[in-house]
């Protein structure tokens, strides 16, 4: 299948744009799948599950277009390649830590995600543009999920509040490496591909400071001629491919079984 | 420390417009609006479904099992019965 690309953009800066979009769905897919048989309650493990599954849906969604632009196969991308050559923030690779945190990195991800995909809709570049169409129904609903537990979780008693606040502290920072500027987003930008991760960021800030701040949470911001500015700093360095251990990890305990059997038919 | 259970919702499901809502399980929720949410991850994620609707276990009135005579039947009532003729599961619209 030949896919039709816009002008004035090369092929090996969409694939890396795009290798980005799947790489952060498949890593953040699996650390939430982690919570298969220990979620806090029986619906959390279910739904925990399901957002699992949804995620790592959206990864091959993305992976596939990659494919199409000329990139290796889903499968080899996801449980082939070496750690040191995935492209996602650092934010997705950290442990699941407590369900806390697990709830605020999910509603700081899904946030993020539905902004971009907005963005998206009004992309240059087609397939990006159904694509983003596509997934973002699946986006409004994981935020109905994670944002309802940040607001009911946030002030519910002394201990959820402290271990909610504990969880922002940790994952805010961490958060704003979503945001890293990628290889070649002049160009992406230029042509109209993707607004860039300037405007991403203040949408996505307008749309959590709020949220966060009204489930009693405290948040390095402050607010400056009706938008916030950022008080601490960025916690990047995925998407130049300098990574934390626990991507090191994550990558070997998820491509395990595929690679002890390389090339087996299931 | 307290129970911290959730209180149960009951899950009505709807397969298609004007189907009748049927019984399909109960979830644990904090409330009304995650219920929901939660039954959808339950029951929704595989049935087809276009309709949802959660109800508090405890505000459900219901008959007790050991009460046999708030269904007891005295007198044979079966000419009450529409036997005589059949009914067609649709009608002819349909």
């Amino acid at each position: 299948m030949t896919v039709q690309i816009p002008q004035n953009v090369s092929q090996e800066t969409l694939k890396r744009f795009i290798l980005t979009l799947a790489d952060d769905e498949l890593v953040l897919g699996h650390r939430d799948s982690e919570w298969t048989g220990y979620g806090p309650i029986l619906e959390e493990d279910i739904a925990f599950s399901n957002i699992a599954q949804d995620e790592l849906g959206h990864s091959l969604v993305w992976f596939t277009l990659y494919h199409e632009l000329g990139g290796d196969h889903p499968d080899s991308m996801g449980f082939a390649r070496e750690w040191s050559d995935f492209t996602c923030c650092r934010f997705v690779a950290y442990p699941k830590g407590d369900f806390a945190y697990t709830v605020v990195r999910q509603f700081l991800f899904d946030v993020a995600e539905e902004e971009r995909l907005k963005m998206l809709m009004d992309s240059a570049f087609p397939s990006v543009r159904e694509i983003a169409e596509k997934l973002s129904r699946e986006e409004a609903y994981h935020i109905l999920h994670s944002q309802g537990l940040v607001e009911r979780l946030g002030d519910a008693t002394e201990e959820s509040h402290q271990r909610m606040q504990q969880a922002v502290d940790a994952a805010f920072p961490q958060a704003l490496g979503m945001f890293e500027t990628i290889d070649g987003e002049k160009e992406l930008v230029a042509a109209r591909v993707f607004a860039g991760n300037d405007i991403l960021k203040s949408e996505w800030l307008k749309r959590v400071i709020p949220v966060l701040e009204g489930a009693t949470l405290k948040v390095p911001v402050r607010s400056a001629n009706g938008s916030y500015v950022v008080t601490c700093a960025a916690d990047e360095g995925g998407r130049k491919q300098n990574h934390t251990e626990h991507l090191r990890q994550l990558v070997a305990d998820m491509q395990s079984v595929y690679r002890s059997i390389p090339g087996a038919k299931w | 420390m307290s129970d911290t259970q959730w209180e149960t919702y009951e899950v009505f499901h709807q397969a298609r417009r004007g189907d009748p809502h049927e019984h399909v399980g109960s979830v644990h929720a904090p409330d009304p609006e995650m219920a929901l949410q939660l039954a959808r991850d339950q029951f929704a994620r595989r049935l087809k479904c276009v309709s949802i609707w959660v109800a508090r276990s405890r505000d459900i009135t219901m008959t007790d099992y050991q009460d046999e005579s708030f269904f007891a039947q005295s007198t044979d009532k079966s000419y009450r019965d529409p036997k005589a003729f059949d009914a067609p599961a649709k009608t002819e619209s349909e």
